[in-house]
């Protein structure tokens, strides 16, 4: 991964991988404070329920797997020849040389037809600079996309670095080194520069030369190359796992794509209508399954011409399987996992296919396409935003795959959700998806099927009902033809190799939004589930119309002097208070969510300050979920949000960022946020983009981000948006909120209640905030705990408490007075859904609290 | 360019000078010709010319025949244009005698002159005789016309704080110093320490730096012209004078010189002749050092009085010299396109980064003014706008407004394109805004200009006046305990005491 490339050559990656795995496994003995955490994502703690052995063998592995990353930064591995070759010194050219220290490459002369040909490639950081506006654009950008990181992707150049990481994806894909160079050599103005080709030939001598493959139910190392199973078999570590007696080493043809067809392409649609099907059954015929540009078609062209590769295997044990994964990892030999599925008589077929009706778009193909590039199914990872059809994506792969299915989800809605667009999209019989997870334990009925589960579930390995325990034997004693990794960009690595040490899978594919975390842990995923097969560009998904275009913009909002005073001495937990709860802010808010709710928008407030959450929501008497919120409770929100014209705006914390699917809203408040997590603004951003009314004339979502000027919230924010940025979105700074101040019912207009509010920010947060740690799950923990209190028990101080507070907090002037009111606007919809059935079960306090919410709406 | 106020102008100049100083210049039949050319409007020239054989002086009045009611404006703005520059006479209005208007006598026979030919005045400059050397032919001169005069943009440039091993330490040994001197002088660059050149640019600096080579070339010369004005004048006096107006009447005839040609310096006059050495440093003649009797004007001089089209920016400047210069960069892509996007040739991303399709060093060193440079290519520059690059601009007193102007008049085609095709406009407004932003950010400071009270005979007096302040809106600040206030008004304030002290 990028940031890691920039780790001083060859010294020091020791050091910072200590550091780095140390990071990684947080115990109890080790808890992370806000501090160090600051810039981390804060992940998740999914790891509650495992033993201190089990941890410490992950933190090893973890390790080992940092050093492995490590040592496939280009910086470790460049020679001492090259460096000087590269003119690291002070080779100048002219008089503007000194601007660009070492990185002026004018001297690479361009080809005399450079006009025709979009790309530039910097020598030394392998970046590489592409021209949209060229002619060759499309196919550039098809072929980069395989072979390169996406950097920066706005209207006119593109930026792109190629790293070992998606050399490696690009070699999984199915392209040769050779073809690699070719293709660079055709796209770039300038000849390509020795280094490069000696870098891309160094990267991918090693990448893709092995594949782990299920055939009949056993494991093969295959490999096109003999000698480098020559070599793995020398390995004294692999050498000894073989399997004997089968024949040392088998040699067979390489696959082709052959009649393999994606269900709901073109192409699937022209079968079906040809009635070819057992066209599928005789490789080689069937016609040219790929729809890919024409640089790809020409790629796979030249494969047909030496078809009938031989392949070499030697087959291993299934116990040892990890065992020889490791070992060719730190050997430099990554295995490739891939499946064949069309050949497994073993594991029975699932009835499985798209509905005749369903048609994927054609980047969910082009996706796919990298996935069964060669009639196989290989493992990896998706990237694609949110609202693009992901879970169609994954579906359509089951339907390619049709063998067992097991889904991990990361919280038990998206389980449900999951399941149904199972049964929207195909034509399973609904018997065959079952679902695990605490509430229900299903198994599918006949020989095989889909089980959709949470990460959790699987993982947790302590205080396992009988029920749960019988359900993962069940899990464990099979073999699964396709894992899908839902949002696999929140989950721990060390989640992953515990998934992936119970439940065997033939192919693993990762779906994802953002493959970014602050912390580098992105790059483990790389070796544990595959390579990152394909990366839409949000930018052209929104110009097709697939995702909804949308406006950014940042309000800044000045801190009243008194605010800021109380700022600058305040300690960070407070700042971070203050911030959020600047009556300028909240003005912006307020103007906001009345402009947009007048304009008949359907409005997300995102709050991270749970403090700050409900006192918004209840000043402004909207509704608002956040961790303690019960499920029924969100439920019945979530559902009025949806369905109830009245209510328009939900006050959202943390939990709602992921997997939280609402077409309906169609603009996004955040007022405030997670430190510079560039994770945490794309996901946000994600909410609004499948919009159900993207498709109208000139529609467009609105992201508001509101920040307190001059605090450390403008310096985050410019971090939190890098990602998007570079994904072209333009955030527009506002400074002036047109008419601000006519605003009726303005809140805190008066110098005055601006002190009253500070006072009471002071008071009430200096007992701490005891409720300010979440989940990241928006449905809550299934199995045994409390949703709400999540961390708290384990920093040792849910229980009992000692506060010092006022006396007008314990007669209820303070505090008690807003727990009851935070549930107001809440429990009024609940009062609402009652009153049809019958209208019992309301306080007459609620029904006061609801005649004054009506008043103020009739006011309004 | 908007901040053209801090630049000189040649009308600027001129306009100041005396009438008894035009009527002097315009015995020349080259400044008078160039004067037409140059420095008047369309509508102008019109008159001109259609004064210029008229017998008699034409009526104020029939005036407004040739001009149509809505042009009003246009054919005012002429006329003061013509009297400031002391081509028309206007009668003054007179109760018996309609205004009538009429060319200056100079004028009118220079430029008869100047138009017939004839006379023996060689205002146009007299071609040497001598054998020409044959290897000086216009490619030489554009070239060294260039390398002078980049070579004091370099300068002006190069004057950036060194960061790092970038800036500074320029190949070329740069300007005479007694250009240098001249451009210390202009405040166009100023002392400073903390660059390697030991000056830095200024406000006035970057926006000389923003213009067209044209302008550029005059605003040097003015600069040149008023202070040896300033010099002669404090040693001789009345005979300055005469020595400037011929200074400037020599500037003209330059210009309706042919270039490639040589010229005889035997011709000139001794004040003319000594100011050859400092138009050499300018690029502006070429004297062959093995025959100081000829001079050889290059483009800079004979493009001197040209009209707006052939106007060439600091970019596009040389874009002939460059194509006949084979060693540079830009002449190895021959095709048409080249010169194309020489015109312009930034594109500017709404994220902020940069890519400059130019591989003139000096583009690039006035990107580097208020750019995060990042990777260099033959033939295009990538960086980024942070920032602190913006602020450090800002810091040597370029204002957002010459950046995002410099920004949008080289905005590449393909930006210009996309802007037209969408109805956008042509930089992206969330970078225009940030820059913008970033510039304020640095001026959070609010001054009010107002009075201080203090010293109050009694507290009453202090409280009921201060109180008074404050009801009628002016008080800006008070300190009770020093019985001090400051308001921004004191007219009232004023009036109120007296009416307290008479009450008393």
């Amino acid at each position: 991964m990028p940031p890691k490339r920039k780790a001083a050559p060859g010294q020091g990656n020791a050091s910072k991988a200590g550091r780095a795995s140390a990071m990684s496994t947080p115990g109890p003995a080790t808890p992370r404070s806000l501090d160090s955490s600051i810039m981390s994502d804060g992940d998740e703690d999914f790891d509650e329920d495992v033993t201190e052995a089990q941890k410490e063998r992950e933190a090893l592995l973890s390790r080992e797997a940092d050093d492995f990353v490590n040592k496939f930064t280009f910086g470790g591995k460049r020679l001492q020849g090259q460096n000087d070759e590269l003119g690291g010194g002070g080779r100048r050219y002219d008089a503007a040389t000194a601007f660009f220290r070492k990185r002026d490459f004018s001297h690479l002369p361009l080809k005399p037809d450079h006009q025709n040909r979009p790309l530039w490639i910097d020598p030394d950081s392998c970046t590489v600079v592409l021209e949209r506006f060229n002619p060759l654009a499309e196919q550039a950008t098809d072929f980069l996309i395989t072979i390169a990181e996406p950097k920066s992707r706005p209207t006119f150049l593109h930026e792109y670095a190629l790293t070992p990481h998606s050399l490696y994806a690009a070699v999984s894909v199915g392209l040769r080194p050779r073809d690699i160079i070719n293709t660079l050599e055709r796209f770039l103005k300038t000849s390509l520069p020795d280094v490069v080709r000696m870098k891309i030939e160094d990267h991918t001598k090693s990448f893709g030369k092995v594949k782990l493959v299920l055939k009949h139910n056993k494991y093969f190392v295959e490999s096109v190359d003999a000698e480098v199973l020559q070599t793995l078999l020398k390995d004294k570590v692999i050498g000894s796992l073989r399997v004997h007696g089968s024949g040392d080493i088998t040699t067979s043809y390489a696959p082709t794509m052959g009649g393999l067809v994606i269900p709901g392409t073109q192409n699937a649609a022209g079968v079906h209508q040809a009635n070819l099907r057992q066209a599928e059954k005789k490789p080689g015929e069937g016609g040219d399954a790929s729809n890919e540009a024409d640089l790809f078609t020409a790629l796979n062209e030249e494969d047909d011409d030496d078809d009938k590769e031989a392949v070499h295997a030697f087959e291993i044990s299934d116990a040892n399987v990890e065992t020889v994964q490791k070992r060719c990892l730190d050997i430099g030999f990554p295995i490739l996992e891939e499946y064949d599925f069309r050949n497994d008589d073993v594991n029975p077929n699932l009835e499985i296919d798209l509905r005749p009706n369903t048609q994927i778009r054609p980047y969910q193909e082009k996706s796919l396409s990298k996935m069964f590039g060669n009639g196989r199914a290989k493992s990896g990872i998706i990237v694609l935003p949110c609202g693009a059809g992901k879970t169609l994506v994954g579906i359509t792969a089951a339907c390619t795959i049709k063998k067992g299915v097991i889904v991990l989800c990361t919280s038990s809605m998206s389980v449900v959700q999951w399941r149904q667009e199972f049964l929207k999209w195909s034509n399973i019989n609904p018997d065959d998806v079952a679902i695990f997870t605490a509430e229900s334990k299903q198994k599918f009925s006949g020989s095989t099927g889909i089980i959709v589960t949470t990460y959790s579930m699987v993982t947790n390995s302590r205080e396992r009902s009988h029920d749960s325990k019988k359900m993962m034997d069940f899990l464990r004693g099979r073999e699964w033809g396709l894992m899908l990794l839902d949002e696999v960009h929140v989950v721990p690595a060390e989640m992953f190799r515990r998934v992936i040490s119970s439940i065997k899978s033939h192919s693993k594919l990762g779906l994802t939004a953002t493959l970014l975390r602050e912390d580098d842990k992105i790059s483990h995923l790389n070796f544990l589930i595959g390579p990152k097969l394909y990366e839409a560009n949000w930018m052209e998904l929104s110009q097709q119309g697939h995702i909804a275009k949308v406006q950014c913009a940042e309000v800044w909002c000045p801190m009243p002097t008194e605010f800021y005073d109380e700022y600058l001495r305040a300690n960070a937990r407070m700042k971070r208070t203050l911030y959020a709860m600047n009556p300028r802010k909240f003005q912006a808010c307020q103007y906001l969510i009345n402009y947009h709710e007048a304009r008949g928008d359907k409005i997300i407030v995102f709050s991270d300050e749970l403090y700050s959450l409900k006192q918004y929501a209840l000043k402004l008497k909207k509704v608002f979920i956040y961790g303690g919120t019960s499920q029924a409770e969100r439920m019945q929100v979530l559902e009025n949000f949806q369905h109830n014209p009245e209510v328009n705006t939900l006050f959202l914390s943390k939990i709602g960022d992921t997997s939280l699917d609402l077409p309906e809203a169609t603009c996004l408040i955040q007022i405030s946020s997670h430190f510079g997590s560039r994770r945490q603004e794309a996901q946000r951003l994600g909410r609004i983009l499948r919009a159900k009314r993207r498709n109208d004339e000139g529609f467009n979502a609105f992201f508001y981000s509101l920040v307190s000027k001059d605090t450390q919230e403008m310096y985050y924010s410019s971090k939190r948006q890098a990602f998007l940025v570079d994904q072209g979105y333009a955030f527009k700074v506002i400074t002036q909120l047109a008419n601000i101040e006519k605003t009726p019912d303005l809140a805190f207009a008066t110098p005055l209640e601006s002190r009253e509010l500070l006072q009471r920010t002071l008071v009430d947060n200096e007992r701490g905030a005891e409720d300010d740690v979440e989940t990241d799950d928006l449905f809550g923990k299934p199995g045994g705990r409390g949703s709400g209190g999540g961390r708290g028990g384990r920093r040792g101080g849910n229980g009992v408490r000692r506060t010092a507070g006022m006396l007008s907090e314990l007669a209820g002037g303070q505090d008690m007075a807003y727990i009851e009111q935070n549930k107001a606007a809440n429990k009024a919809l609940k009062g609402k859904g009652k009153k049809g059935a019958g209208g019992d079960g309301q306080s007459k306090f609620f029904k006061g609290i609801q005649r004054e919410k009506d008043k103020s709406r009739g006011r309004g | 360019m908007s901040g053209g106020q801090q630049s000189y102008q040649l009308s600027e100049y001129l306009e100041k000078l005396p009438g008894t100083t035009f009527r002097k210049l315009y015995q020349q039949p080259s400044t008078a010709f160039a004067i037409f050319r140059r420095m008047l409007p369309p509508l102008a020239k019109v008159f001109v010319q259609a004064l210029l054989y008229m017998p008699s002086p034409l009526l104020l009045a029939e005036l407004d025949v040739w001009v149509r009611a809505e042009g009003k404006m246009q054919r005012d703005r002429a006329l003061s244009i013509l009297r400031s520059l002391h081509i028309i006479q206007i009668t003054p209005p007179g109760k018996d005698k309609p205004q009538e208007m009429q060319l200056t006598t100079n004028f009118k026979n220079s430029l008869r002159l100047a138009l017939e030919g004839g006379g023996s005045h060689n205002s146009f400059g007299v071609p040497s005789t001598l054998p020409v050397d044959p290897r000086i032919d216009i490619a030489h001169l554009d070239h060294y016309a260039r390398k002078k005069w980049e070579d004091i943009l370099h300068y002006v440039v190069n004057s950036v704080p060194a960061q790092g091993d970038g800036g500074g330490s320029i190949s070329t040994a740069g300007p005479k110093t007694s250009v240098k001197e001249l451009l210390l002088l202009g405040r166009l660059v100023e002392l400073r320490r903390d660059t390697r050149a030991g000056v830095g640019i200024t406000q006035a600096g970057f926006t000389f730096l923003l213009q067209e080579a044209n302008a550029q070339v005059w605003t040097l010369l003015l600069l040149w012209l008023e202070a040896a004005d300033r010099a002669k004048g404090e040693a001789k006096g009345a005979a300055a004078k005469t020595d400037s107006i011929d200074m400037l009447s020599f500037l003209f005839m330059l210009a309706s010189l042919e270039l490639g040609r040589a010229y005889n310096t035997d011709a000139l006059t001794e004040t003319r002749r000594n100011m050859l050495p400092h138009l050499v440093d300018f690029g502006l003649i070429l004297v062959p050092r093995e025959d100081t009797r000829q001079y050889f004007p290059t483009r800079l001089a004979t493009t001197l009085t040209s009209s707006a089209s052939s106007l060439r920016s600091v970019s596009s400047g040389f874009s002939a010299a460059a194509a006949n210069n084979p060693g540079d960069a830009s002449s190895l892509g021959t095709t048409p396109e080249t010169s194309a996007a020489s015109k312009g040739s930034i594109i500017i991303e709404t994220n902020y980064r940069l890519y400059a399709y130019t591989s003139s060093p000096l583009q690039i060193a006035v990107l580097a003014l208020f750019t995060q440079l990042n990777m260099r290519f033959a033939g295009m520059a990538t960086g980024r706008l942070t920032r602190d690059s913006i602020r450090r601009a800002i810091g040597f007193g370029i204002t957002a407004d010459q950046i995002i102007s410099y920004l949008a008049s080289h905005a590449h085609d393909q930006m210009v394109r996309a802007a037209a095709a969408t109805g956008r406009p042509v930089l992206p407004p969330t970078v225009v805004d940030q820059i913008r932003l970033w510039q304020l950010e640095n001026e959070r400071m609010r001054t009010s200009a107002g009075f201080l009270f203090k010293d109050f005979d009694s507290l009453e007096e202090y409280v009921s006046l201060s109180s008074y302040a404050d009801e009628i809106g002016v008080l800006v600040w008070r300190n009770d305990k020093k019985r001090m206030f400051y308001a921004i008004k004191m007219e009232q304030l004023r009036d109120y005491l007296k009416s307290r002290k008479k009450a008393e």
